[in-house]
């Protein structure tokens, strides 16, 4: 809570701008959320990461007051999310919404803008979700890449503080993932705070401050891109060679070894270790390559195993 | 700098508030007149039904207060179909589809949702009886004075409250492939059982104060100092307890939609 107003990359931060607080919420036999914490710090994009079911949704809802928690609290800007002056400081893309067919994405922002105090000029807010093209087509002529840019101009027409995009980019095609999030970073450098919920691994270390990894309702991890990374150390070591899987395998600091025809890939914590024996082992050996485990991996891991 | 910097929301002013809730009720009303599922029958349909049964049918028979009476009937049937289908339909199909859940995340004033409805529904009652009432003066031989006219249309125009109240109801509850459905019964059994467009037979008599249609006409007739059957004050009693109840039910309904 009260950790650095400074955040690792050295970018500034400011105050808490939504927070949970130990919140639970229960859909009749089903815990969505157990006991979570969360705090969005201003000028910070957070991406909240986690398989289905994990809580993010649940943790955003209860963030926007469309649910009370059964226990613990939830405040949007120091206020209760359920007051209408905290939401008029929020942007909203939600998962599942139609919205009104008959009218033009351009009535629609219009519409949109309309609830809050200080808007972004209409055309700007076109050109700032590139929405030009598609402006005047009815919603219902969009297809479901435009459907979510239109949803994307309703987010952001109003000017606000902090957005709340739940799985942003999924049907987008690459180019306009890409728009979207040039889009984002422009945001978050004029200090807008930005939560986005994304199954996209690599959407999260493009874009993320900070990542908060959920499951189970619970938050298991918690910090920058890299913290994520190092918080699991194995490197991947991978090299075509001929000597014995099981004994590679039986070697101190291996985790894991497989084969993959001539391929062998080994995972470890100690990797400078296992280069060195495999070089002494085997004077043949090629191909030699040694990664650190991407945030895919490192994800993957602390989601199989939340008990750590 | 202090984590708990507190971060300040621009305040509303009342100017752009009242804004909002006009705004939704434009976009409210042009989305609609642009679904013409919706518009032609709630616009169309009462003038054809008028013209083919309240004047041509009636041939010769319907003048003065025959033609009067029948005027005001179909004025009711006019008014009661927006508010019954822009509530009863929409706010089924925007409960089902996440429509409501997205505008509650947006700051969208307390209310508009149901205000900017309300207020469709109103101009769309007002248009459908100014047509209405352009029909009746040119084709439909009443011989109502314009106050007379002019009173019918502001009651009517009341009427949308109690119309809207059993939309919303109906909205609330009844699931969004059935409630076009659940409307259609209500409109219909509401204008031919309480005897809007013609005398009711005996057997129904008794039964016909059920129906808020029917105080409403009664309520219209009275008021344009045309012949009426109860009191002013049981009819406008009966309208808004109805439209009390329903309203407190939906909304309780509603509420707790997450």
């Amino acid at each position: 809570m009260g950790r650095a107003a400074m955040a690792d990359d050295g970018k500034r931060v400011g105050g808490v701008l939504a927070r949970l607080k130990a919140a639970k919420k229960r859909y009749g036999d089903t815990t969505a959320l157990d006991g979570l914490d969360l705090e969005v710090r201003q000028g910070e994009l957070l991406a909240v990461l986690g398989p289905n079911g994990a809580g993010k949704t649940t943790a955003i809802a209860l963030l926007l007051g469309l649910q009370r928690p059964d226990a613990g609290e939830a405040l949007l800007f120091d206020r209760s999310p359920h007051d209408l002056a905290a939401r008029r400081g929020v942007g909203v893309m939600m998962q599942e919404v139609s919205l009104p067919d008959a009218l033009r994405v351009r009535e629609l922002i219009a519409m949109t803008q309309a609830y809050y105090p200080d808007p972004l000029a209409l055309a700007e807010a076109i050109a700032l979700a590139g929405v030009e093209k598609i402006a005047e087509r009815p919603y219902v002529k969009l297809s479901g890449g435009q459907k979510r840019q239109a949803q994307f101009a309703l987010a952001i027409c109003g000017r606000p503080r902090l957005l709340f995009l739940d799985e942003p980019t999924t049907g987008l095609d690459l180019t306009s993932r890409e728009t979207m999030w040039a889009t984002l970073r422009g945001l978050v450098s004029r200090g807008i705070s930005i939560v986005l919920t994304t199954h996209y691994i690599e959407e999260a270390e493009a874009l993320a401050d900070r990542v908060v990894v959920m499951a189970k309702g619970r938050a298991i991890a918690n910090g920058t891109v890299a913290e994520m990374r190092a918080l699991v150390v194995r490197k991947r070591v991978d090299c075509v060679t001929d000597l014995d899987l099981a004994a590679i395998a039986a070697w101190p600091d291996v985790t894991t070894a497989h084969r993959d025809g001539g391929q062998v890939s080994i995972t470890t914590p100690d990797a400078e270790a296992v280069v060195r024996r495999l070089l002494a082992a085997d004077a043949g050996l090629a191909d030699l390559e040694v990664r650190r485990a991407g945030l895919s991996e490192a994800f993957a891991e602390l989601t199989q195993e939340p008990a750590q | 700098m202090t984590a708990s910097a507190p971060v300040t929301v621009a305040p509303m002013s009342p100017g752009r508030l009242i804004g909002a809730y006009l705004s939704d009720a434009k976009w409210e009303s042009l989305r609609l007149l642009r679904t013409p599922a919706f518009s032609i029958p709630i616009l169309a349909m009462p003038i054809l039904f008028y013209l083919f049964f309240g004047v041509l049918l009636a041939g010769g028979r319907a003048h003065g207060p025959a033609a009067n009476w029948m005027f005001v009937g179909w004025t009711v049937y006019a008014v009661m179909g927006p508010g019954l289908f822009g509530f009863g339909i929409l706010v089924a199909v925007e409960r089902n589809m996440g429509l409501l859940t997205f505008k509650r995340a947006l700051p969208m004033p307390t209310g508009s949702y149901l205000t900017s409805k309300l207020l469709m529904a109103l101009l769309f009652a007002i248009v459908v009886m100014a047509m209405l009432v352009a029909t009746a003066l040119t084709v439909g031989h009443v011989t109502l004075s314009s106050g007379q006219v002019a009173t019918v249309a502001a009651v009517m125009s009341l009427g949308v409250i109690p119309a809207c109240a059993i939309g919303l109801f109906i909205g609330a509850f009844a699931p969004a492939s059935s409630a076009a459905a659940f409307a259609n019964i209500v409109y219909l059994s509401m204008a031919f059982l309480s005897g809007l467009f013609f005398p009711l037979p005996m057997a129904l008599q008794p039964f016909k104060a059920i129906w808020p249609t029917y105080h409403l006409k009664e309520l219209a007739l009275a008021s344009a100092s045309l012949p009426s059957e109860g009191s002013v004050g049981g009819h406008v009693a009966v309208l808004a307890g109805l439209t009390v109840v329903l309203t407190t039910l939906a909304a309780r309904k509603l509420a707790r939609l997450g």
